[in-house]
């Protein structure tokens, strides 16, 4: 075990927390972290030790997930799920989340890919403006329509899963 | 100094913290002769709350033994966990005959079960030693001469009464102690040192309800871990020592945990 591994193993609940917000089902969301952590042995030695791990991996994560995103349509999956087949899915036993909880991780799933990495890079992970878009491989201004049109769409997306839960109680 | 127009663009920046300091003032007072685009920061404020509360427990969840092997290359777990239970089930088995510790009657149940808990403290602790023991200068956050705040700091976090164990009649000195993640809890771990260098490592945790013991080695030729698991807590000693010494230097740090934990 070296000083690198050492470093990577920190980041392991960060990568998980980005590829869980990227990926609703938990088992693909390690399997793109497992992806990760293999690619990053691999290449191990273009990372500087001292330099933060955090930047190295997560751009070999966004890598790896836009990559498996291309193969998904190129297969003709849908890309993106409509919410009520987000909702549809039961959620992991063992993962207990309230209603506002499953609302908004069903409505990021909703939203394209492109617009949710870029927005739970800077909203939940806290990377600067800068270095979301270094790691995402865009430009700033990119980067920045991403994250306004993303959020205004899971506004809308939030917006019209408690209309229909005011409708759906409305009915009984 | 010219006062710029702001534009929704700035509630983005000024919530990513994007916005540049001396713009700040001017952009709250825009903000707060316009209800529409108050009412929309608002809004975005509340929604990063939801979004990050949503995945705030993925922090806290234990890292899966899969993504640990896929990192330390221990690819042969499997088989070699087998193995090495099946050996240490019978040597767990003489340590607590030879211990005489009566009212401990988990019986050899750790033998044979898939991944437990008993498993995963086995991982963790090896995972540890493996990162700290190989740590020349920052091996410990404690050192052993702040022994007493080291057992009162390590005994508040981790909700047991720890009283480092007294391995000189094995050969080993204490270096000293830190706090570390353990499942959804935590764990302590003391790390000691004999004459010639060679360091094992105690890892103790609050967190089981199980009970059960064994032996534990995540890599072929890897460190051993020897365990014991009960209602409350679960304690495993890890080291490269030939079997016979780590099982001795194990029995010894056992009954002085429990001695401690019922002082």
């Amino acid at each position: 075990m070296n000083e690198k591994k050492a470093a990577i193993l920190g980041e392991i609940p960060r990568l998980r927390r980005y590829a869980r917000s990227l990926l609703r089902d938990r088992d693909s969301a390690d399997d793109l972290v497992q992806d990760c952590l293999e690619r990053a042995l691999v290449r191990l030695d273009n990372w500087q030790t001292g330099e933060s791990p955090r930047r190295w991996l997560f751009t070999i994560m966004h890598h790896l997930f836009i990559d498996q995103m291309r193969k998904v349509n190129r297969r003709g999956e849908a890309q993106m799920l409509p919410l009520e087949a987000g909702e549809a899915q039961a959620a992991p036993a063992e993962q207990v989340e309230s209603i506002a909880s499953r609302e908004i991780i069903d409505a990021l799933q909703a939203i394209s890919p492109d617009r949710r990495a870029a927005l739970v890079m800077v909203a939940i992970e806290g990377f600067s403006y800068a270095e979301a878009a270094n790691i995402l491989g865009v430009p700033a201004g990119t980067l920045m329509s991403r994250i306004a049109r993303g959020r205004e769409e899971l506004r809308s997306l939030l917006d019209d899963s408690a209309r229909r839960r005011s409708i759906r109680v409305v009915e009984k | 100094m010219t006062r710029r127009d702001f534009s929704e663009r700035d509630i983005h920046m000024a919530l990513d913290g994007e916005l540049p300091g001396e713009e700040r003032m001017a952009y709250d007072s825009w903000l707060e002769t316009n209800p529409e685009m108050k009412a929309r920061s608002v809004r975005y404020i509340a929604d990063r709350a939801a979004l990050r509360a949503a995945f705030a427990g993925v922090m806290d969840e234990p890292v899966p033994a899969r993504l640990r092997q896929a990192l330390l290359g221990e690819a042969t777990v499997k088989a070699a966990a087998w193995r090495s239970r099946w050996w240490l089930s019978a040597a767990a088995a003489v340590v607590l005959v030879a211990g005489g510790l009566a009212g401990y009657v988990a019986g050899i149940d750790g033998v044979g079960r898939g991944d437990g808990a008993d498993d995963q403290l086995a991982e963790q602790a090896i995972a540890a030693h493996v990162i700290y023991a190989a740590e020349k200068r920052h091996a410990v956050e404690v050192p052993a001469s702040d022994k007493d705040h080291l057992q009162t700091w390590l005994s508040n976090r981790v909700g047991l009464k720890l009283v480092a164990p007294d391995l000189a009649a094995e050969g080993f000195q204490l270096v000293g102690g830190r706090l570390l993640p353990a499942g959804h809890g935590k764990a302590a771990m003391l790390l000691y040192e004999d004459a010639k260098g060679e360091r094992i490592s105690l890892f103790v945790t609050a967190e089981s309800a199980d009970k059960a013991k064994g032996t534990y080695m995540a890599e072929k030729d890897g460190p051993e871990a020897v365990y014991w698991l009960d209602k409350g807590y679960g304690c495993a000693v890890v080291g490269s020592l030939p079997r016979e010494r780590l099982a001795a230097v194990a029995k010894s740090a056992y009954g002085q945990l429990l001695a401690g934990l019922a002082s």
